[in-house]
């Protein structure tokens, strides 16, 4: 009985919630994620890759923070997308990617991202979420980062430091100097 | 008897002729009249004059002047009004056809040839418009191995972000059509389509050429992205705010460029170099590649591709005179609007006519896009001139000016802007 109606206070939860909005984006994403995994084509799979990252951008706006779901376009979709699209297209997928197709290996990753999903559900569910009261005005980017240059700044200049290295590691990784004097002859 | 029509008489000429008018009056009024007000039951209608706009007066402003111009205004104010034409998508298109015209003439009179002649009397003015028919009127050839779904999608999408970049851009003050709070990331957000959209036609072109020039334009413009994000910083940092029409709306007094000169210098050859204009028109060198990542678009995908381009060119163009040059302010110099033509009405001998609703645009609007346009106009001549003068640059060369001296040039920039905050010179506070 209990179960019954517990069950039915979950449907009108979930039906409350259903914006069409919501509901939309979440198909999008949800969608273009399996649709990426599961494309042959590897460029179709990025395109979908991008609608994934697309509709992320899309709940940033739902939540209010228009601020990181610009920056989740200029950066995952503007930049991080064209990077994989730009490999995925000189690369000869043939002699990477061995196909490997095995019904329980399907099931296995299937069950690893259900229990992975309900523990961070539970996390999530756990943390306090549900106080939150929704018809707060939004933060305002600017109160984000003067917290950024005050309250937080050690993680700033830890984030600026690993940053810096990455590209400094990218550069001395990327430069080789026996091409680069074969080539040029000026 | 003539060949094209051996049985032609007059009079069933004049019966065919009104047939026609007699079907078209009545499915007019059994299909039209009718439909348009179903449709217009549910749109949201205005008030005019104290009392709403209901479906059946809708139609009266065809006969009662004096509801016309309420209208209309009324209509001024709609959102399909403001994408669709004013600061939107009908004006960016009318700059970018004027420009393609100028593009053409000019380059011509700088090497010496005449252009576009025979088209219209008028030194070849039509020249645009019978292009455009040709473009539309010619068949639509796909390559045969080629990625159809993209390649048919890329030309579109390639239009909607343009568009959507246009958008972004304001002419007036209010006259915008999206007023995001964070316009400028949302401008880099746009730009950032434009990398993904060019590298995904060329490949599903399946060419070669295409994919030669589609790399090189994920090269250049992936590297002169960057430069330009950090040369627009300082003009957010002086200002504070990311919105465009905030931005134009600080510069009242004078313009950024004053100020911060190096950041103006750096976003315009950026900017060249995202529009894929010479010296860095390496994606669709013509005389290397073809026509580079455009060799394999025909009719109308070309020309869709084209029309995307110059909405681009002037987007840029006039983001460059949001930013630096201080976008609608400027003096006054359009007249205000005679005052008595409100209180009195126009008085022709022993008429009167009282017209409501004057003035349809205010004094303000009419001055801010007047000095919008020319500012961008003059911005667009000099993204134009250096077509006549440079040559094409090699691509080591194109890099290393992006990686190395632009991004320098832009922190430079950005310490100079911070320099001026941080003695109270500018910006939050400051003394000017």
């Amino acid at each position: 009985m209990w179960l019954k109606t517990l069950k039915l206070k979950l449907l009108i939860e979930v039906l409350l919630m259903a914006d069409a909005i919501f509901l939309a984006l979440s198909v999008l994403t949800i969608g273009s994620a399996i649709a990426a995994l599961e494309l042959r084509s590897l460029i179709y799979g990025s395109i979908a890759l991008m609608g994934t990252l697309g509709g992320v951008a899309g709940f940033f706006l739902l939540l209010d923070s228009p601020f990181v779901a610009m920056f989740q376009l200029a950066v995952y979709v503007g930049s991080i997308a064209v990077l994989i699209l730009f490999t995925v297209m000189l690369v000869k997928r043939e002699l990477i990617f061995k196909k490997i197709e095995d019904k329980r290996r399907k099931f296995a990753g299937i069950a690893l991202m259900l229990v992975f999903m309900v523990g961070l559900g539970a996390v999530i569910m756990d943390s306090g979420i549900k106080s939150v009261t929704t018809d707060e005005p939004a933060v305002d980017f600017r109160d984000i980062g003067a917290d950024f240059l005050t309250y937080y700044w050690p993680a700033l200049i830890l984030m600026a430091l690993i940053l810096a290295g990455s590209v400094t590691g990218a550069l001395v990784l990327a430069r080789r100097e026996d091409v680069e004097s074969e080539q040029r002859t000026d | 008897m003539s060949v094209i029509a051996p049985k032609f008489k007059f009079s069933e000429f004049v019966k065919s002729i009104l047939d026609n008018l007699f079907w078209a009056i009545l499915l007019l009024s059994l299909i039209g009249i009718p439909l348009t007000q179903i449709i217009l039951f549910y749109i949201e209608m205005p008030v005019i004059n104290g009392e709403l706009l209901t479906p059946f007066l809708a139609l009266t402003w065809i006969a009662d002047p004096s509801r016309t111009l309420p209208i209309i205004k009324a209509f001024m104010t709609t959102d399909l009004f403001r994408i669709a034409a004013f600061p939107g998508f009908g004006f960016a298109a009318l700059l970018a056809a004027g420009t393609i015209f100028v593009e053409r003439k000019m380059l011509a009179k700088l090497q010496l040839r005449v252009g576009p002649f025979y088209c219209g009397k008028i030194e070849g003015i039509l020249q645009l418009m019978g292009d455009g028919l040709k473009l539309i009127s010619k068949e639509i050839i796909i390559p045969a191995k080629a990625d159809k779904p993209i390649f048919w999608a890329a030309p579109v999408i390639f239009v909607g972000a343009a568009a959507a970049f246009v958008a972004l851009i304001p002419v007036a003050p209010g006259w915008v059509v999206a007023d995001v709070d964070v316009g400028l990331l949302a401008v880099f957000a746009v730009i950032g389509f434009f990398p993904i959209i060019t590298i995904l036609s060329s490949w599903s072109a399946n060419s070669k050429f295409p994919f030669i020039g589609g790399i090189r334009a994920l090269h250049q413009m992936v590297s002169f992205e960057i430069p330009l994000i950090l040369s627009l910083l300082g003009v957010v940092i002086l200002t504070g705010t990311l919105n465009l029409s905030e931005i134009a709306a600080s510069q009242s007094s004078f313009p950024w460029i004053i100020f911060l000169p190096i950041g103006a210098i750096v976003f315009f050859i950026t900017m060249l170099a995202e529009l894929e204009r010479i010296p860095f028109d390496l994606p669709e060198a013509e005389s290397e590649i073809v026509a580079g990542w455009l060799t394999e678009f025909s009719g109308m995908m070309y020309g869709l591709v084209q029309l995307g381009t110059y909405l681009k060119l002037y987007a840029f163009a006039a983001l460059f005179v949001v930013l630096f040059l201080g976008g609608w302010n400027g003096p006054m110099i359009w007249p205000p609007f005679p005052e008595e033509i409100i209180t009195k009405g126009i008085e022709a001998g022993p008429i009167t006519v009282m017209i409501p609703g004057l003035p349809v645009f205010s004094q303000e609007m009419i001055n801010g896009v007047i000095w919008f346009v020319l500012k961008t106009v003059g911005v667009i001549f000099f993204i134009l001139l250096p077509r006549g003068v440079f040559p094409r640059i090699r691509i080591d060369m194109l890099l290393s000016l992006g990686w190395y001296k632009l991004i320098g040039l832009a922190f430079v920039n950005i310490f100079i802007a911070l320099g001026l905050l941080y003695a109270g010179v500018l910006g939050p506070g400051g003394i000017l």
